[in-house]
């Protein structure tokens, strides 16, 4: 019994790590059976690598992100490390507006997602367009950008109101 | 004005070289390690070629694994969605069986004189050819991406897959091999982007070349006569013209959408297959 119980508090103190390696070896081709959801696809990675470097750097490690970067790479079947490099970018953003903010609001974390984003995807663009013969739709990823913008309240709220329950169980 | 320069490159140092409490490496030190990958794995080197095969394997089985619960509650829910079909197509089965035997043993008798009428002249001339591979292989990964529309099987070259090989779902062509690690490969759908057949098109000698648009079956044609105007219900075949494809083998048909246009489609949808056929350029029943 003992050991379920520590289980489910390893489970409960790494779920962002969880969701963020199973997010990476997922296809998720379950999904594409329901009709138009792909219009709605967005880059829930993102956002958790957004979110966790953000608000709980501690949580979410720099060598995760890049293993995960790596094997999403393996998965998707894009030049290895571009994922980890678009992903490292990111927190290289988070990390400093983390450290330029004084007083840290949603709003005002919601907007600089979008210069975060913007240079994350355009790191991303910049090596398969120079490192692979891939093509890709400019839409579909832009409609993925908007819609990853949009949902990260969302995510902000659900995660943020995990992350306090988890820390007071701990306390 | 130099303070604001200063606290900028302060900040910008501290979110790279800054490791947190828990954080054993640091953002800079990571990037540099990315760039790197991204280098080895742009130039080919043969020690990170193989590197990458065993951590592909590795990856697509745990990616595999990784997928099976969503892929069995998918498959609970289609399940019961058949199983109201079920009855009506059975009877409507049952029927066509009827049928169906009545006509087999029509062909059958058909079959048996054909052979007994080339034995007596002399025409029987069955050739074994050993060159026409056909490796089973399941689908194992269908992966729906953006950049690259490809399925993961799950042989590789252990089992004689190599890069270049042919798919094939249901009798139809799907797309060809562009990745062959040990214990799994990668299909390039006929469907991608980056896929290029020659073809020519049913009741014409117009060769062109059968393109991808990354959309669920859809395919169009490049390097058409400007003055060719496409007739709907034709059949589009390998024109065999790559020297690896044999011609003859039927790829896509013609259709009218519903703007009275005409598309063209995949006969086969490649997003679908579970169980694929990897020959060497020929389908081998």
């Amino acid at each position: 019994m003992k050991i379920f119980i520590k289980i489910k508090e390893i489970i409960a103190n790494n779920l962002a790590m969880i969701i963020f390696y199973t997010l990476s070896f997922n296809s998720f081709e379950e999904l594409k059976e329901v009709p138009n959801l792909l219009l709605f696809s967005f880059n829930l990675q993102m956002i958790i690598v957004y979110f966790y470097i953000l608000k709980f750097p501690d949580e979410l490690g720099l060598g995760h992100i890049f293993i995960a970067g790596i094997i999403n790479d393996v998965v998707v079947g894009t030049p290895l490390g571009t994922s980890s490099l678009s992903f490292l970018v990111l927190c290289f953003f988070t990390s400093y507006i983390r450290n330029v903010t004084l007083r840290p609001k949603m709003t005002s974390e919601w907007i600089t997602f979008i210069p975060a984003l913007f240079f994350s995807n355009l790191v991303y663009f910049i090596i398969i367009n120079n490192f692979s013969h891939l093509s890709f739709f400019y839409i579909e990823l832009l409609r993925n950008s908007f819609f990853t913008f949009l949902f990260f309240p969302i995510f902000y709220f659900l995660f943020n109101s995990y992350q306090i329950k988890v820390s007071k169980k701990n306390a | 004005m130099a303070d604001n320069r200063d606290d900028f490159v302060i900040a910008l140092r501290y979110a790279l070289l800054k490791k947190g409490t828990k954080q054993k490496f640091s953002l800079f030190f990571l990037i540099i390690l990315s760039i790197f990958t991204i280098t080895l794995d742009k130039f080919s080197i043969p020690v990170v070629l193989s590197t990458r095969a065993v951590l592909n394997d590795f990856v697509y089985e745990v990616a595999f694994i990784a997928s099976t619960p969503g892929k069995f509650v998918n498959y609970l829910g289609q399940t019961s969605k058949k199983h109201f079909n079920v009855v009506n197509k059975n009877k409507i089965l049952k029927e066509e069986i009827e049928k169906l035997k009545i006509s087999r043993y029509d062909s059958l008798f058909l079959k048996t004189e054909n052979k007994n009428l080339k034995q007596i002249l002399g025409l029987d001339n069955t050739v074994n050819n050993e060159d026409d591979v056909a490796i089973l292989a399941r689908v194992i990964i269908d992966q729906e991406s953006p950049y690259l529309k490809s399925l993961i099987v799950n042989k590789g070259t252990k089992h004689g897959i190599v890069k270049g090989m042919t798919v094939f779902s249901k009798n139809y062509l799907i797309g060809k091999i562009i990745e062959s690690n040990y214990l799994s490969a990668r299909v390039l759908l006929i469907t991608d982007l980056n896929s290029k057949i020659p073809v020519i098109i049913e009741d014409t000698d117009i060769n062109a070349i059968l393109t991808g648009t990354g959309k669920k079956t859809d395919l169009i044609l490049e390097y058409l006569p400007d003055d060719l105007a496409i007739e709907p219900n034709k059949i589009i075949f390998t024109s065999g013209k790559d020297g690896f494809l044999s011609g003859g083998m039927p790829v896509a048909k013609t259709y009218l959408n519903k703007k009275n246009k005409v598309q063209i489609k995949s006969l086969s949808n490649p997003q679908q297959a579970l169980i694929v056929y990897v020959t060497n350029g020929k389908f081998n029943k």
